[in-house]
């Protein structure tokens, strides 16, 4: 209700008073005033007045004139501004993302509003649409300004009264930019899919349309119509006339608001076992097991990482984990993605295939005929209700078997399947879907309604042929979500502008600001060993034995600080990305190149800014002093560690520099010593090297990486100048300093693994009372016939760790901070500020400590930090995951080309089948029993891990956990899915 | 909603540095009182009545050199958005009737009026952010009504800085619950604080920008109460020579 309007010097006032009943009853009163201005301007450069009335923002920063003064063309040449409504936005974000279409648009405030209590996560979309100016949107603030805002009438609603002032805003543009002022006539189209809405906007001689006949209308509509997601095309017509539900409804807000306080439902975070795609596990702190979810109707449309609402299922139906291997290309991929009559009879049958019918009766016999011990059963629980999303952009590819061979001009369903094997398959309709057939399309899941079988999505785009290196490369780092984009101009913009031609300031200048307090280190011989053919050098070493006997020691790390300063867009970008991602032909910058491999990187030869840890160690490698400083460096050489090793073990050279090397040699194998003693682990895992040939870059062979000498001495003083530095920032800020933590693992976690090693190798166990007996026991684990035996179990160690991470100094306690896997007390990452943007924040933070310059406050600020931390905690996850899959494609194309036997290990036992690790390649593999011998005759010993079958020759055969067996490998293409991957047959 | 938007709009519709609507009147309660005043910044409403200076009750009230300011503070039920009913010893009411007693003792000319008693009722109406700074109007305001020598206006008015960067002039509640803020009172036209109240965390550099702009508020505060002042004063002189 507005009470009066009142004029002030500054512009109107309008003051609103609203009642609002209370839950319990009482009334509430908010009263907001609300100010009417006529200063806001159109932002439009065909606009002369507006220029006048502009007004500085805190800043001092006037308003950005954004719209072009010759705007796109419709087919019809009509150069024209968009003005959108909510709906437009919350459903076809990514249209207008989309660089081949929308430019010009107007986004009214009333509409941002909407966006903004409908879903964050799109309003954050429309905002960086909006501030990256590349796509000219501007926000017009319509609800303060005095010419367009409206009153809502006497039984108006509120949505009512939205259109009328959304409305309001497309017909003040045209009377503002047409008749009264630009000399060329600019059209506006106010695009809308409420038909309502529209039919209103035409009375009022708006030209009004839907996003269809929008697209339509532009001159490459053609390739764009199937980028509009299916709900806006055609609502509902996916369902056809099918009334059955086929899923149980979600729960309502309400009813799960009251369970979720009395206790009955549960919420957390879905997870889909990787090896059954029916079956997903939920963590919920209320149970110290995980609750099960079989079968997709108690799954209930959920996907992998949704965070989802759980009831608990009866106790009579609690459940052993299965034990079976479950993969959707095997089931339903057949079915049809059409909706035609005779579909529609399959479809009624429920959610469950007869295939799929199959397995679960399997299931249920297993259940009932083998009543082991009732410890083993799992409470298990249905999806009720799905609080957030984990939707995101899909790579995947269309189903050949869902293609229509006729070719009709009109779209049809087809299926595409993800690369993810965790989800299902999506339905989405294309006009195209022939010609899109081999390749890797991205697509976005629009809806799962209840009585379909499947979700419905839309095409995006397409990345290229399946198997093309460019589009595998692509379509996994979209799979990770990492951002591969080049870095935008504004990012750009805030390098040094001399380029690769900055140098180092004069030493001999004390007045240039760039010198003052940093210390100049050019006389150390420092030297940097790297991986042969780095590029981006962040760190170098130097030691020198002092007149007193005891030895000097740098680590020199880039000055990344120097070229990042925070707050600006190279900043956020750095934060946003979080960390490199390295594939196995190429490389995902955090920061630019210039700094990456010029500016930052620690060439030899040449002035460098540093920023440097030094100590004063004695002969035992104990810390005497410590010193940390900006300073300036010039490296005398860069080493690979082949080249570094090599000179080391050259009695002959005996040059200072050879001679520091050897110090540091010395040095580091102390400092190694005592790490091990105070029991940090050396854990395993099955890395391996891909090698390209250098012409074809086609890649050749697989190799299991080395390691000398000298990777560990580099390794050791920067686990040093890590722990050092922690210690530093930790003391000068004990909220906000930037740690990293490993937890100790849970007992539970080794449960399996020690159960196994128990029963197969007699008594073997891993001990968890501390990571010095773990790492002791770890030790212990010989199998004197198998060398290779001790690096599997600690290969499968790894995986029962938590993973280590980074945390807010004020989030935990003392205690808590330990890195359990280095077993030191406190830790950090300091050293590689080129490539992750922990060690900048580090980096800030410690120049703050040691009063160099003061502290940004977003590094003082806690919430800021946890949410810092938070993201490249993600991302450095989602690195690694990217670069894990890359070998793995990289390490599949190399076995196309020599497939032969090789020595194996089974890691994994399941009643249909068996998970075999290959060392040579670092590939796991499934063979499943029908491909080793017959079903029927199979028989699983679950508490001796033992699968018994008869083989294909017709002998009996055992196979147990642990066992070295010969594996045909090859790799073959799955038809379905298109992943390549390495095939095991079991000899 | 966003409360600083970044085409540089506030919640409410204002610029950075735009104050609320400002409107006061003086001598609004001329028969309760020696010295009254109504002051709305923006939906922040406050009346304040004065008597004194007059002899103390109490014995203890007494002070053989100078006055005394006795601030009555109270929040009517309704003055939020819910109703609630507050006790007289509300640590809060207690603490602002002790900050404006100490910044008035300071700015009245207290040697003029040895052993007696000043008595400031201010009553708040209705409660929009800003409160402090606007009581601190109001009283002022009171006091020049009611003839109290005063060394200058105090005016009042709060600023806080929005999303560590960008300072924001006379915050309404929305804004006040989620910024940092400061309240100050500037003497006359000087860059003199007669009360500067920060119950937050504020980054130290950025403090002054804060300041900065809360003392420009300040000024103009200062003007529109001098502009109501005289027109009132004009209109009794008109009353006198008639």
């Amino acid at each position: 209700m507005i009470t009066n309007r009142k004029r002030l010097s500054s512009g109107l006032s309008v003051t609103s008073k609203v009642f609002v009943r209370s839950r319990n009853g009482n009334a509430l009163k908010i009263v907001r005033e609300h100010y009417l201005r006529n200063d806001i301007p159109c932002y439009s450069h065909a606009c002369h007045k507006c220029q006048e009335i502009v007004k500085p923002d805190a800043q001092g920063q006037l308003p950005k004139f954004i719209l072009s003064s010759s705007p796109t063309k419709t087919k019809d040449g009509v150069s024209h501004y968009v003005v959108i409504d909510t709906n437009i936005i919350l459903h076809a974000i990514d249209l207008l993302e989309n660089t081949q279409c929308f430019y010009d648009v107007i986004v009214p405030q009333t509409v941002l509003e909407e966006v903004r209590n409908r879903s964050f996560p799109i309003y954050q979309r429309l905002r960086n649409l909006v501030k990256s100016e590349d796509k000219r949107f501007v926000v017009f603030h319509n609800e303060y300004n005095e010419a367009t805002y409206v009153n809502r009438e006497k039984g108006q609603s509120i949505n009512d009264r939205n259109d009328h002032a959304i409305r309001k805003v497309a017909s003040w543009f045209n009377s503002h930019l047409n008749t009264e002022n630009s000399p060329t006539p600019i059209h506006i189209i106010f695009i809308c899919n409420d038909v309502d809405n529209c039919t209103k906007a035409k009375q009022e001689g708006i030209d009004a349309r839907s996003l269809v006949d929008y697209i339509d209308s532009l001159p490459n509509g053609e390739d764009l119509r199937d980028l509009i997601p299916s709900d806006i095309v055609l609502p509902g017509n996916f369902e056809g006339d099918q009334n059955e539900t086929v899923f149980p409804e979600y729960y309502s807000n309400a009813r799960i608001m009251a369970g979720i306080k009395n206790g009955t439902l549960y919420q957390g975070m879905l997870n889909i076992s990787s090896y059954n795609y029916l079956q997903g596990t939920v963590s919920v702190p209320a149970f110290k097991k995980p609750l099960l979810i079989i079968g997709s109707k108690n799954l209930n449309r959920a996907f992998n990482s949704d965070s989802v609402i759980v009831e608990l299922l009866p106790k009579d139906k609690w459940k052993e984990p299965s034990s079976t291997i479950i993969e959707e290309g095997s089931i339903g991929a057949d079915d049809n993605a059409g909706d035609d009559e005779d579909d529609l009879g399959e479809e009624t049958g429920g959610v469950v295939s007869d295939k799929e019918r199959v397995f679960l009766a399997q299931e249920a016999m297993k259940a009932t005929s083998s009543k082991t011990n009732e410890s083993r059963l799992q409470p298990t629980a249905k999806i009720v209700g799905v609080v957030r999303r984990s939707w995101r952009y899909y790579v995947g590819q269309i189903a050949p078997s869902s293609v229509s061979e006729e070719t009709g001009h009109s779209s049809r369903s087809c299926f595409v399947i993800l690369m993810d094997k965790l989800l299902p398959k999506v339905r989405i309709r294309t006009r195209k879907a022939k010609e899109y057939l081999g390749q890797r399309i991205v697509i976005v899941v629009d809806s799962w309604p209840s009585n379909s079988r499947y979700p419905n999505g839309h095409f995006v785009r397409t990345l290229g042929e399946i198997e093309s290196a460019e589009a595998e490369t692509e379509a996994l780092l979209l799979e990770h979500d990492v951002e591969y984009r080049p870095f935008s101009k504004n990012v750009l913009d805030c390098l040094p502008k001399e380029g690769d031609n900055w140098v180092v300031p004069d030493m001999t200048d004390p007045q240039d600001p760039q010198l003052k307090k940093r210390v100049d280190l050019r006389d150390r011989l420092v030297c940097s060993i790297d991986p042969p053919g780095c590029v981006d050098i962040d760190d170098a070493l130097h030691a020198r034995v002092l007149p007193n006997g005891n030895y000097e020691v740098g680590v020199h790390i880039a000055d990344v600080t120097h070229f990042v300063k925070p707050n600006t867009a190279l900043d956020q970008e750095g934060a946003s990305r979080g960390t490199s991602v390295y594939l196995v032909d190429k490389r995902i910058d955090m920061l630019p190149m210039l700094l990456g491999t010029n500016l930052c990187s620690l060439k030899p030869f040449v002035d460098r800014f540093a920023f440097s840890v030094i100590w004063e160690l004695d002969e035992n490698a104990n810390i005497l002093k410590v010193d940390y400083m900006k300073s300036v460096i010039k490296s005398r050489q860069a080493f690979s560690y082949e080249q570094a090793q090599l000179r080391i073990d050259d009695p002959t050279q005996t040059d200072e520099l050879t001679n520091s090397m050897r110090v540091l040699l010395k040095l580091s194998k102390k400092l190694k010593q005592g790490r091990m003693d105070a029991g940090a682990l050396n854990l395993a895992s099955p890395e391996v090297k891909v090698h390209m040939d250098s012409e074809t870059s086609d890649p050749q062979e697989v190799e299991i990486k080395k390691l000398l000498e000298t990777n560990s001495l580099v390794e050791e003083f920067m686990l040093f100048a890590n722990i050092s530095v922690a210690r530093k920032i930790y003391d000068s800020y004990p909220q906000t300093a930037m740690l990293r933590r490993h937890a100790p693992p849970p007992a539970t976690n080794f449960e399996t693994l020690n159960d196994m090693l128990n029963v197969r190798k007699n008594g073997m166990s891993i001990s968890l009372e501390s990571s010095k007996a773990l790492a002791d026991s770890l030790d212990r684990i010989v199998d004197p016939n198998d060398p290779y035996f001790n690096t599997l179990i600690r290969i499968m160690s790894t995986r029962c760790m938590m993973a280590a991470e980074y945390f807010p100094s004020g989030s935990y306690g003392y205690p808590e901070f330990r890195h359990y896997g280095l077993a030191v007390d406190i830790y950090t990452h300091f050293t590689s500020p080129i490539r992750r943007y922990c060690d900048v924040v580090v980096h800030r933070q410690l120049a703050g400590a040691i009063g160099y310059e003061n502290l940004d406050l977003s590094h003082r600020d806690k919430q800021r930090m946890e949410m810092i931390v938070k993201n490249i905690n993600k991302r450095h996850r989602n690195a690694q995951f990217a670069g894990r899959s890359s070998i793995e494609y990289y390490v599949g194309q190399v076995m196309r080309n020599n497939e032969a036997e090789h020595e194996g290990y089974v890691i994994k036992c399941f009643n249909n089948g068996i998970v075999v690790l290959v060392p040579k390649f670092g590939v796991e593999g499934l063979i499943k029993l029908e491909t080793m011998g017959d079903l029927a005759t199979a028989n699983y010993n679950e508490d001796k891990y033992e699968l018994t079958f008869t083989d294909l020759k017709g002998a009996q055969r055992t196979v147990a956990m642990f066992d070295k067996v010969t594996v045909d490998v090859k790799s073959v293409k799955d038809e379905v899915s298109g992943k390549r991957r390495a095939q095991l047959m079991l000899r | 909603m966003e409360l600083y938007s970044p085409e540089g709009l506030r919640i409410d519709g204002r610029r950075w540095n735009e104050l609320r609507r400002f409107e006061c009147k003086i001598n609004t309660h001329p028969h309760s009182a020696d010295g009254s005043s109504y002051v709305e910044q923006g939906n922040t409403k406050i009346i304040c009545m004065v008597r004194g200076p007059m002899e103390p009750a109490m014995k203890s009230q007494v002070n053989a050199t100078s006055s005394t300011v006795e601030v009555n503070v109270s929040l009517a039920n309704f003055s939020t958005f819910e109703r609630k009913k507050r006790s007289k010893t509300d640590k809060r009411i207690t603490e602002l009737k002790t900050t404006l007693e100490r910044t008035f003792n300071e700015c009245i000319m207290g040697h003029l009026y040895p052993r007696t008693l000043i008595s400031v009722t201010v009553q708040v109406l209705a409660q929009d952010g800003g409160l402090l700074a606007a009581m601190t109007n109001a009283v002022t305001l009171a006091l020049i009504d009611a003839g109290i020598a005063m060394y200058d206006y105090v005016s009042g008015v709060n600023a806080g800085l929005y999303d560590q960067t960008s300072a924001l002039l006379d915050l309404n509640t929305l804004e006040e619950n989620d910024m940092c803020s400061l309240t100050i009172g500037v003497i006359g036209k000087s860059e003199k604080l007669a009360l500067v109240v920060l119950e937050d965390k504020l980054p130290l550099d950025r403090l002054e920008s804060v300041l900065a702009i809360a003392i420009a508020g300040s000024h103009r505060i200062r003007e529109l109460m001098d502009m109501e002042v005289r027109k009132h004063g004009n209109m009794r002189l008109a009353k006198v020579s008639v």
